[in-house]
Formats: structure tokens, sequence, C-alpha cells
């Protein structure tokens, strides 16, 4: 397991609608998965997970529904909404954009300026 | 941003408040067990993977606490613990919370209370079909000084077809009745009008029908409508009463139709119920005919201005037709009389005079509430104080200004909230119980409840109370913790001297509102105690009087008592029975009763006059009442004669009519010269005989202790007889003693004859009271409530100032000051800040005190007594409370204060 980094501040919502997008999850499912396309290398706090997961149902962006996990227990489950996939959509770009404009900032040389 | 689904989201989880703990509770252990099962496959202990699991998942309690927030719930979740922790505050000063909720129930309660009559008296509309538009009509004579004088059938007329601003005019009579056929003989109050007074009115009856068109008569028409309560008291509310005949003063009515539970005549009456109503073309007997434009005898009216006309409009065009009647038969008018139209809108006419009274105690009681809230707000400051250090604590742990001035009014709120529904309780509970002490003569009583209006009132009372005394001390902390209390450490620190000024303001608004308070009261206490010790003008003790009412029938050949033979025959066996009657001295008649009126328009009982060798064209101006009595009338009362003679047996009907006058009568009509033996008449017909004057007596207040300088003249009731009498027995047993003896000897002469009214003459002058003592006595009783919470304030003030100083007081003695020197320290703090109050106090009641003028008797506005007294006692009261806690500034031990810091 390699170093791990510390969750930007901002984007753990970006993530776990990514995360949802791939399919309804509960909220341990959603760190697992996380984690898992990481390749565990982000570090999550769990217990910060939650209060991310009702902040993005309470603005219409996940919904919820209590249903059964793989061992049979009930769980709560989240899912993507037609809104968060326009905002997942719109994060994303917006990280893209950020993240080229950010790099292109730092490659500058000083020959360049 | 989707606001929907945020708002059902947060909507959602307040009313499932509960389910939502669960849930997160669930989905929160899910997550660790879940996450501790795999960590037991990895190859932990169950044990150390739960353990883990925990740790990893970090603080339970403050994650959950994030999720609330996420929700938007946080804030009601504050809500309900900031109200959790003031109640529980509260419940850990009992004490504190009694006072403040018990002070807070009496300034609600009373508030809510006075309200709801003032809301029912003054400010509901009345209940009848478009009530702006009904409007009291008024006929005046301001040329001799007469408001409200009577009016003629051809004057009626002109209302109705000349002025073209009504849509509807009714006359308006009415007075006592003896209903007779029942198993007792009754007096009660009837109302005559034109058969459209209800249809005016737009009042629908309980069952019958109410009087129209097809009841129109020249003399009173043979239908009766009765009120509710009669109908339920007499006939047992049945329904088969229609058709019915009843006699009422010997004439026959038949009863057409029952009025509905909450009808009440909208102008003056005698008891405030009018039970039978009548109707009257008012052109044959008993009333004059044919009618004449100067027979005026019709005491009111009452109309309907059409729509869209507006009372100054109508009120202009009556002027206008005023002048032009007076012009069109000058004669029927004479020119100085300067006879006029003038309208009024019916509900001010009929509430008019209790006005300036129910404003005066609304005054006091919103007086009252600041008074509670200053108070009240006294002590969450001082508490306040106290709790600088908790203040200072939550500041230090992140609480922002924001969320404790919150924390703060909430618990303010709360103690307002809890007062306020305490303080409806009591008004609820107690409204039947005061209603029973507001003197009846004020209309309208009967529709006193407690409805939206009267329940938004108190919500704002109390809100406004609770935000008077929740403010400044939220405003106070979260200002002070600001500051250095925790650096202060455990002890507090000596008087602030920012929460001292706020404090001494409310103490000094206090104090002022107190002293305007006490001025009132003290003002109509003085009036009331001044009537009580007016002289009436004869001796009211060992007085026992009695109604009796002889029938008017309309028909004159029904009235067994026509004529004046037949009248005082009666009288004579009246009194005969009545001193036959063990333990009666003496009897005797009059009919008016000194302070009591049995007829409903008083200023039109004073008649016109004329004197012998005046000129006729002044007779106008010459009125005095006329009070017709038997001879030992005088005697009974123990009036003192001035001059001249009374009335023997022998001033009887064919003799030489005879008067006597009084001195008020005297002074006025005849300044230098000798009343006795001129000549004087009433009315204006030139053919009635002369009557002279025999005798001069001295004044009686006849017409109220409060009213003075009317002229009376008193004439031989076998001379001149009326049918209402009143029997006054001079005797030492008490009326409830008597009262059946009277009423059985009464009726042995005419078993139809009701009797009523029988009390004691002491009863009597009290009753007549009964208004201004309830004013008096209730703002008496807010001004007393009012100086205990003033004197409260101050002693709290200083006793928590000398907790707070011990210390510094302790370093003065140990410097060399003297218990006198701390003392007047103490003392003189609340002695200036008393004086202030009281300054300002009475500066403000000056200004005001005009406005209860209308209130007052034999007192001026500004009376010196009063203005000074309540100073001097209130600033006793101040230097007493100030004195308890200065004494007990000097009893601190230098050493141990000393200590101690």
């Amino acid at each position: 397991m390699g170093k791990q980094i510390d969750l930007l501040q901002g984007t753990l919502d970006m993530l776990i609608l990514k995360a949802v997008s791939l399919g309804p999850l509960h909220g341990y499912g959603v760190l697992l998965r996380i984690q898992q396309i990481s390749g565990e290398q982000l570090e999550i706090q769990q217990g910060s997970l939650y209060p991310a997961l009702y902040r993005l149902e309470h603005q219409g962006w996940i919904a919820s529904e209590w249903g059964e996990s793989d061992n049979k227990r009930k769980a709560k489950f989240y899912s993507l909404t037609a809104t968060g996939r326009r905002q997942l959509h719109s994060e994303t770009e917006k990280w893209n954009r950020m993240a080229s404009l950010i790099a292109s900032i730092l490659r500058t040389t000083s020959e360049q300026i | 941003m989707n606001l929907l689904a945020r708002f059902r989201s947060w909507l959602k989880s307040i009313v499932k408040g509960q389910r939502l703990e669960s849930e997160m509770e669930t989905e929160v252990r899910f997550h660790i067990e879940s996450y501790a099962a795999d960590l037991v496959r990895k190859g932990l202990s169950q044990e150390k993977a739960m353990r883990q699991a925990r740790i990893e998942f970090g603080g339970i309690e403050s994650h959950k606490d994030a999720m609330r927030a996420s929700l938007g719930v946080r804030w009601w979740g504050e809500l309900g613990s900031d109200m959790r922790y003031g109640l529980r505050l509260l419940r850990k000063n009992p004490g504190f919370t009694a006072v403040a909720i018990l002070t807070l129930a009496l300034g609600v309660g009373a508030n809510t209370a006075i309200f709801s009559i003032v809301n029912a008296v003054l400010v509901r509309s009345l209940p009848f079909r478009d009530p702006d538009r009904l409007v009291r009509i008024f006929f005046n004579n301001p040329g001799v000084g007469l408001r409200d004088v009577p009016f003629s059938v051809p004057e009626l007329e002109d209302l109705r077809n000349r002025a073209g601003v009504f849509e509807d005019v009714s006359a308006v009579g009415g007075g006592s009745v003896n209903l007779t056929g029942a198993e007792q003989p009754e007096r009660l109050e009837f109302v005559v009008t034109h058969p459209n007074y209800f249809s005016m009115l737009g009042e629908t009856p309980q069952i019958g029908r109410l009087f129209g068109p097809q009841d129109f008569a020249l003399g009173f028409a043979p239908a009766a409508v009765i009120s509710d309560s009669l109908w339920r008291r007499s006939y047992g509310a049945d329904p088969n009463v229609l058709g019915r005949s009843v006699r009422l003063d010997n004439d026959p009515y038949t009863i057409i139709g029952v009025l509905p539970p909450g009808f009440r005549h909208p102008g003056p009456t005698i008891s405030g119920n009018v039970e039978v109503f009548l109707t009257a073309g008012f052109s044959a007997d008993p009333a004059p005919n044919p009618p004449a434009r100067s027979t005026r005898f019709m005491p009111a009216a009452i109309g309907r201005l059409k729509p869209g006309i507006t009372l100054e409009q109508a009120q202009a065009r009556l002027t206008a037709m005023a002048i032009q009647i007076r012009h069109d038969f000058a004669t029927d008018y004479p020119a100085q009389a300067q006879w006029t139209i003038e309208i009024q809108p019916l509900q001010e006419a009929l509430v008019g005079n209790v006005r300036p009274m129910l404003l005066v105690l609304l005054g006091a009681v919103i007086l009252i509430a600041f008074i509670v809230s200053l108070n009240i707000a006294n002590l969450l400051l001082a508490r306040a104080s106290g709790r600088q250090q908790e203040m200072a604590v939550r500041l230090a742990l992140g609480a922002t200004r924001e969320r404790m001035i919150r924390q703060m009014l909430t618990e303010s709120m709360l103690l307002s909230v809890i007062g306020g529904v305490a303080g409806v309780m009591t008004a609820v509970g107690t409204l039947g119980f005061i209603l029973r002490f507001v003197p009846s003569n004020i209309p309208r009583l009967s529709e006193v409840r407690i409805d939206w209006v009267v329940l938004a009132f108190a919500l704002l009372i109390s809100i406004l109370t609770g935000l008077v005394f929740g403010l400044a001390p939220a405003l106070h902390s979260a200002k002070v913790a600001f500051s250095s209390a925790i650096r202060e450490g455990g002890r507090a620190s000596g008087y602030s001297i920012k929460t001292g000024r706020l404090r001494d303001v409310l103490i000094v608004s206090e104090l002022a509102f107190a002293v305007m308070l006490m001025v009132g009261a003290g003002l109509l206490l003085r009036t009331l105690r001044d009537l009580l010790q007016e002289n009436p003008g004869f001796n009211p003790t060992h007085v026992v009087t009695a109604n009796v009412w002889l029938p008017i029938p309309n028909n004159p050949k029904a009235d067994p008592y026509i004529g004046i033979l037949y009248k005082t025959a009666f009288n004579r066996e009246l009194l005969r029975r009545m001193e036959a009657i063990p333990g009666i001295e003496l009897a005797a008649t009059t009919s008016d009763l000194p302070t009591t009126n049995l007829s409903v328009n008083d200023a039109q009982a004073i008649d016109a006059l004329a004197i012998e060798d005046r000129p006729v064209e002044s007779s106008l101006d010459l009125r005095a009442e006329r009070i017709r009595i038997s001879p030992d009338y005088f005697k009974v009362m123990q009036a003192p004669l001035a001059r001249g003679r009374f009335f023997t047996e022998g001033d009887e009907d064919g003799k030489q009519p005879v008067a006597i006058i009084d001195e008020t009568t005297a002074r006025k009509y005849w300044a230098t010269r000798d009343p006795l033996g001129r000549r004087v008449r009433f009315g204006q017909d030139p053919t009635k005989p002369w009557m002279t004057i025999v005798g001069i007596v001295k004044d009686i207040k006849s017409d109220g202790l409060d009213i003075d300088g009317v002229p009376h003249i008193y004439v031989s009731t076998y001379q001149s007889p009326n049918r209402e009498l009143t029997v006054v027995l001079r005797t030492s047993l008490p009326a409830a003693v008597l009262n059946p003896q009277i009423r059985h000897e009464i009726q042995s002469i005419d078993p139809g004859l009701p009797v009523f009214n029988v009390a004691s003459m002491n009863d009597v002058i009290d009753r007549s009271l009964a208004s201004r003592r309830f004013s008096a006595d209730l703002v008496g009783g807010f001004a007393g409530l009012a100086l205990l919470l003033a004197s409260i304030g101050i002693y709290g003030l200083l006793a928590y100032m000398v907790g707070q100083r011990s210390r510094e007081i302790g370093i003065r003695m140990a410097l060399g000051a003297r218990r006198g020197d701390v003392l007047r320290l103490f003392l003189h703090k609340g002695v200036v800040l008393a004086g202030i109050g009281i300054v300002a106090g009475v500066v403000f009641s000056a200004l005001t005190a005009s406005m209860m003028a209308s209130l007052l008797y034999g007192v001026h506005p500004h009376d010196p007594a009063v203005f000074l007294l309540v100073p001097l006692l209130l600033l006793a009261v101040a230097v007493l409370a100030s004195y308890l806690p200065a004494q007990r500034a000097t009893k601190v031990d230098p050493m141990l204060a000393l200590r101690e810091a």
C-alpha cells in the first residue's frame, strides 16, 4: 500500500457522486468503492462520509432507499438523481478546467514569463 | 438548487425527528459492523475489530450532529435544547420563576380581561346589518344650552321626507310598563318605535315575526315582540307563545315574535335589558293628537343613512334643512333657541359616555404590563450578571454572539409565553367574576367574551413584554461576556458600569410608570372619597325606598287611576298603610328619588318654566326639574327647610296651587328679590293656574352626587299627581325585612301593581357611584401593585449591588469608612434613582392627567394634594426599600470580605 493522500477540500462530494453514479450503494459501499477506484490511495475519515451523504440528499442530488445488503442486513442505499447527474457533469468539467489550469501554471518556467 | 427538495427533506426531518434519529443510528451501526466484519476477515479478533472500526469511524455523536446540520435541522434542535435549558433554569430558580410568572400572569390577565371589555364595548361594530350607516339623531337648542331635546311628529316627517339622506328613520321611546297576568305583576322595560325599527336594524326573529308595515297604527299597535330572556323566564321558552295575549299597563297585546338571545336595543335604557318592544304611529292616544309641530314629546330617533352618503354630507344637509325649517315655521322655533339637527354614529352615541372610563382602565393595565416587564427585566439582568462566567465559557468554546442572544431570547420568550398562557387562563377563568363588578350601566356588556381579537391582543402583550424584558439582558450578556469575565475569575467582578446603567434606567422608568398609575388612582379615589363625603342634602341613613308604577293604559277607559282624585286617593291609602307597618315612623312619596333615574332621557326631564311678570319670550331659558312629592317628603328625608313652610295635607286639588323651590332655583331666578309669594307655572299654556312659592329648601343632590346646579321645583303630588312613585320610609328596619310587608300592603290596594327596587337609601346612593367605585378601585389596585413592584425593583437592585460590592465595602471600611458612610452611599443611590423616576413620572402625569378630567368631580386634574402625596409616598417606600439592603451593607465584615478577595 502506497502513501495515502489526504482528500482535497470540497472534493468528497464529487467523489461520492461519482461513486453512486456507477450504481446504488450503501454508505459503507461508497467508502469501499472510492478506496477501490482510487487504488487505496485516498484517506477518508469514515464518519465524515455521512454528513456529506446527508447534505447531498438534502440538496436533491442523490436519493436514498432502505434495502437489503449482501449479508442480508437492512441498509440505506444511495443512488444518483437526474439533477445529481447534471451536477456531477458540471463538477467534472469544472474540475478538469481547474486541474489543467493549475497544471499549466505549475509547468510554467522562467523563460515563458 | 432544488429548494423544494430541501424544504421537503427539512420538513420530513422535523416532523419525523424520532425516525431520523433511529435511521441515523441504524446506518452508522451498519457501517461500523460491516467494517468490523471485513477486519475480522483480515484476521482480527471480533473484539479488536469492533474497537478498530469505532476508532476509524470517529466521534459518532459529532458526526451525527454534522448530519443533522446537513439537513438544516440543527437550528430546530438548538431551539429545542435552548428551551430545555431554559426550562431547567426556570426549574432551578423556583422563587424567581414563581415571581416572574405570577406577575406576568397578572399583567397579561388584567390586560386580557380589560381589553375584552373594551373590545366588546368600543371596538366591535354593533351587531346589525351595515352598522356604519346607523345614526342617532339629536335635536338641539344650542342658543339656550339644551342638547337632545324632544321632537314632534311633523319634525320626524321632515327627517323622513324632506332631508333626503335617510333610508329609514324611527322614533324611539320607552320606559317602564307593568306586566300583569303572570304569577307576580312585573315591571318591565319597554321600547316603542315605528314599525320599521327592526327592518332598519336588519334584525330577524327567533320565532314568529317582527314588526312590518301591517302593524302600522296611529296609536299603539296591538302587537308585541318580546325578548329572549322574557320568553324563557315567563313562558318557559314555549314555542306556542305566539298569539298569546299579555296585559301591559292593562292594555291587551298579542305576542307576534321572539327576538334572538343576542339582541340588545341600541339606545339608552334604564336597566340595560329591554324586554318588550311595541310599535306606534305616535299620532293617537296616549300621544297628543292631532300632531302639531310644537308638540314635542318624542324623546329620540335613530336612522339609517342612504348608501353612499357620508356622515359629513348628511350632517351638512340636515343643518341646512334645520335653518330652512326655522325660517318656514318661525312661530314654532324661537329665534334665540337656534334649533338644529345633529347626527352621530349609533355606536358612538351608545358608548360615548363610557369611553373615557374604559380608556383610562385600558391605559392603567397597559402601564401595569410595562411595569411588570421592567421588573422582570431587572430580575433577569441581575441573573444575567450572575451568568457572566457561563457566557464567557460559551464564547470561549466557540459560540457565536448571535447564537447567545438567541439563547437568552429563547429563555425570556419561554417565560413570556408561559406567563401569557397563564394570564389568558386567568382572564378566561375570572372574566365572569370580574364582569359582576363592572357597573351595569356600561352598554353591550353581554357581548363581552374572549374572542380571536382579544387572544391576539393578549399574544401581542405577552410578546411585547417578553421582548422588553428579554432584549435588554440578552444584548447585555452577549456584550459583557465578550469582555473579561473569564479573566476576572471565579468571583464576579464589581458592579459593572454598563449593567449598572441599564438597570438604573429600568428602575427609573418603572418608578415613573408607577407614579403615573398612582396619580391616576389618587385622582379617582379622591373624587370617590369627596363624593362619599358629599352632603347629599338629606340624611340617607334609616331610609328604605321602594318603587311602584301606576299603569298608563292607552285606552282611558281601562285606567283606574285617571284624574287627580283617584291618584290622590291611592297615594293617601298607600301612605296610610305604610305608616301602619310596625317599625315605620313616617312615609312619603316622590316622583324622583335622589341619585336615581327612572326615565331614559334625563336631560328632557327638565321642564320649561314661566314666571309671573317675566317676559314670555325668555321662557326657553327658564327651566327647572319638577319633582312631585307628598307632604312629609322632606321630613322623611330630613332635608332642612331654609325659609317658608313644607307642604301640608291641605295642599290638594281645588286649593291654591303651591310650590317649594330649592336654593339653586332661588339664586338662579330671584337673585335680588325674595322668591316667597312669587308665582310660577310649568309649560307655556297661559290657561294653567299660577303656583305660589311657599317655601325654600336647602339643595338636595337629586340628580346624582356629582351633578350640581340643576334648579328644582317641588310641587304637591295632590295637586300635580304622577304615576312613577317612589315610596320613602323612615325606619330603623332593614329593607330586606320590610320588603314582603311593603309588597303585601301595596298589593292589597291593587294586586296588579308591581313593587320593585326595595332598598335602603344608602344602597341606592352607593349604586349610583358603582361606575366610579369600579374604576377607582381597579386603578387603585393597579397602583398598589405598581408600588409593590417598584419597591421590589429598588430593593432588588440595591441588594444585588451590596452583594456585588461587598469586597469594595470591606476595603472602604478597612480604610476607615464608618458604617454611616456606607449606609449613606447606598441610601443615596436608591434615593437618587427614586428621585429621577418620580420627577419623570410627575412630569408625564401632569402632561396626561387632563385626559382624565371627565372622570373627575370636584378634583382638579393637577390636584396639588395628589401630586404632592404620591411622590412623598413613593419616596418613603423607596427609602425604606433602599434602607434594608443598605443596612445589610454596613454589616459587611471587612476582614471576611478582604480574605475572600
